[in-house]
């Protein structure tokens, strides 16, 4: 069974941290750290990649059957962590600005974020223990169809939001390769 | 069964990836690289070129500016296939563009014109380059940190547009840093900075007047620059000073520009005071007893130039001949003693000869009077009784100042002429026949006692 928040405020703690070199930077350079420049695009490349490990790494786990690395309990814990910081970088990253297929990414993020709290609070919903399996009982049987009903559901909306967001940003990371960052 | 796929790959998840990527390639279709516009492109644009007034016509044309990664061109040729005038620029040191790129080949316009930054923003920005900021005419050597230690930012002296710059920036940030400085500053050279500065720092704390062909030194090391250079409100006025001292000074000096303009002759810089004048830089010399004379003994009034240099401008007053013998005192006397005086009476219309040499000066000049006397013999030599009127006042035609006594060796009636050779008579003088006057005359003087002897008895003259 999940313990606390701790992964959290592990995540908020990382984001109050980023704000704050993000601010110094802003009080140094005096303008808000661009997209295309190295904190901007560093956000931008670190906070895709937390968000690809978002998608995948849990997935893989979850669904790995032959090697049992790690608790499930501790993956959850990570992807939720990974799902909140990765997304946050990526909003810094934006510099504020939300046009064509970067701000679409963006408001995909923001969409799945949100439905990844949804998420989380659906699939907490039912106990499990550490290594993520369903405690029998816990739950009457009408609840935990349900639940398992509702969670069901929630995939059903959230992989099709996150494949359309993962499209998005390989669109935008292949546009801004083409025409920024390989520009001559 | 609970499918073990992973939810990328569930059909929800295909199909939604298909529906996204089928949704973005249709758009690209249809409007062009608008999809991947990071922002509005700027409407600037004051005239037309290759059919557009600003970047924002160019539109989703992406193509218009970008190139593809493999393509051997670069965006700056994309860039000057347009800005013509811009690629000349960049090909001309003596430019912005030229110098630019003359220091750093591999600056890309994109480098300092950044786009897509909205319809508004300037299209200059400096951040990707090390600007040569003197080629626009002010350099940035004084302006490398701020009062606060910091880098400059373009933004601290320009406003959105780094092509301009509001005149009154230097005086906003000089003034919080020294008011009473900036005050008086521009008070004394006006508000327009640049037209003095051009930001190499030539005026500041590195400043050295004495490089200059006017070296600072004594007093005028603690004047402020405006009391030499009133007005000035550019180089060329600080240049134009006038560095003669009277240019400056000509309120201070009590002369009144009678020792002229040369203030050094006399003064340096030290102080007006102690002064060394060499008058015998002047056209009078000091000699004799005039070297220890006071200045004010000659220079009444403090008046020097133009003073009367002729003796009895000062000596009238000296002078014991009460004007008798003119102004030329130097005639006779020297600066070191007037009694050394050493008259040539020869010079004068009356020169000394024969026995009036050894004469004393009072035999002639009596009462002290020695100019104005008549030369006339007779002014001294009255006619003697001896004559008997006989022959006037013209006594050279007889006499001269050798031989007072000359012989007489005209006519002489009642004696004959001896042989032409006038009265002789036995070789008597005048005084042995006419003993009293010449009117009466004896022969018994010689002759007593002897009445047959030739000559004899009473004769007349």
């Amino acid at each position: 069974m999940l313990r606390g928040n701790g992964e959290l405020w592990l995540a908020f703690l990382a984001m109050v941290l980023m704000t704050g070199v993000y601010a110094l930077i802003m009080l140094l350079t005096r303008e808000i750290p661009p997209a295309g420049e190295l904190f901007g695009h560093g956000m931008g490349i670190v906070g895709f990649i937390l968000m690809l490990m978002t998608e995948t790494l849990y997935s893989l786990r979850k669904r790995s059957r032959s090697v049992r690395w790690g608790r499930m309990s501790a993956w959850l814990q990570f992807h939720i962590f990974t799902g909140l910081v990765g997304p946050y970088m990526v909003l810094l990253h934006t510099s504020w600005k939300f046009n064509g297929i970067a701000g679409v990414t963006t408001l995909f993020t923001v969409i799945i974020v949100v439905s990844g709290f949804i998420g989380r609070y659906i699939f907490t919903r039912i106990p499990r223990t550490l290594d993520g399996l369903e405690i029998e009982g816990a739950l009457s049987q009408e609840a935990l169809k349900q639940t398992r009903r509702l969670l069901a559901l929630w995939h059903t909306i959230h992989i099709p939001i996150g494949m359309a967001l993962f499209i998005s940003a390989f669109v935008h990371i292949g546009a801004a390769l083409y025409y920024a960052t390989f520009l001559k | 069964m609970r499918s073990n796929r992973l939810g990328c790959l569930s059909g929800t998840g295909i199909v939604a990836a298909l529906v996204t990527a089928l949704v973005i390639a249709g758009y690209a279709y249809a409007r062009g690289g608008l999809l991947f516009n990071p922002g509005p492109l700027s409407m600037h644009g004051d005239r037309t070129l290759s059919g557009v007034a600003s970047h924002a016509e160019i539109g989703g044309d992406c193509k218009a500016c970008h190139v593809a990664p493999w393509d051997p061109a670069t965006m700056a040729d994309r860039c000057t296939a347009c800005h013509t005038e811009i690629a000349g620029q960049m090909r001309d040191i003596a430019t912005v563009h030229g110098t630019l790129f003359h220091n750093d080949p591999s600056l890309g316009c994109r480098h300092c014109h950044p786009e897509h930054r909205g319809p508004d923003a300037a299209l200059t920005v400096m951040d990707g380059a090390e600007f040569p900021h003197e080629v626009v005419g002010f350099s940035l050597n004084a302006h490398q940190r701020t009062a606060a230690g910091g880098p400059f930012q373009c933004d601290d002296c320009h406003e959105r547009d780094i092509t301009t710059f509001a005149p009154q920036t230097c005086d906003t940030c000089h003034r919080q840093m020294n008011a009473p400085f900036m005050t008086a500053h521009t008070l004394s050279f006006g508000a327009t900075c640049l037209d003095c500065h051009d930001g190499v720092d030539r005026f500041g704390k590195h400043f050295d007047h004495n490089l200059l062909s006017f070296e600072l030194m004594g007093k005028h090391t603690g004047l402020a620059c405006v009391q030499c250079h009133v007005n000035a409100r550019g180089p060329g006025d600080f240049a134009v000073t006038l560095q003669d001292c009277y240019a400056c000074h000509h309120n201070d000096e009590p002369h009144e520009g009678r020792f002229g303009l040369d203030c050094s002759q006399c003064h340096t810089a030290d102080g007006w005071t102690p002064a060394t004048f060499d008058h015998n830089l002047a056209a009078f010399k000091l000699e004799g007893k005039h070297v220890d004379v006071a200045c004010e003994s000659c220079h009444i009034n403090r008046q020097y130039k133009g003073t009367p240099m002729d003796c009895v401008a000062c000596h009238q007053r000296n002078d014991a001949h009460s004007g008798q013998y003119g102004t030329d005192c130097v005639a006779c006397h020297n600066p070191s003693n007037w009694e050394d005086a050493d008259f040539d009476h020869n010079r004068s219309n009356f020169p000394l000869t024969g026995a009036h040499t050894g004469v004393a000066c009072e035999s002639c000049h009596s009462s002290g009077q020695f100019a104005g006397l008549s030369t006339d013999c007779a002014s001294c030599h009255s006619d003697p009784v001896f004559h008997a009127g006989m022959f006037g006042l013209n006594c050279e035609s007889c006499h001269t100042t050798d031989n007072w006594f000359a012989a007489y060796n005209g006519p002489h009636p009642g004696i004959a002429d001896e042989g032409g050779r006038g009265v002789n008579h036995g070789g008597a003088s005048c005084r042995d026949c006419h003993t009293q006057t010449l009117q009466a005359a004896t022969c018994t003087a010689c002759h007593e006692g002897n009445p047959g002897s030739e000559g004899g008895g009473e004769g007349h003259d």
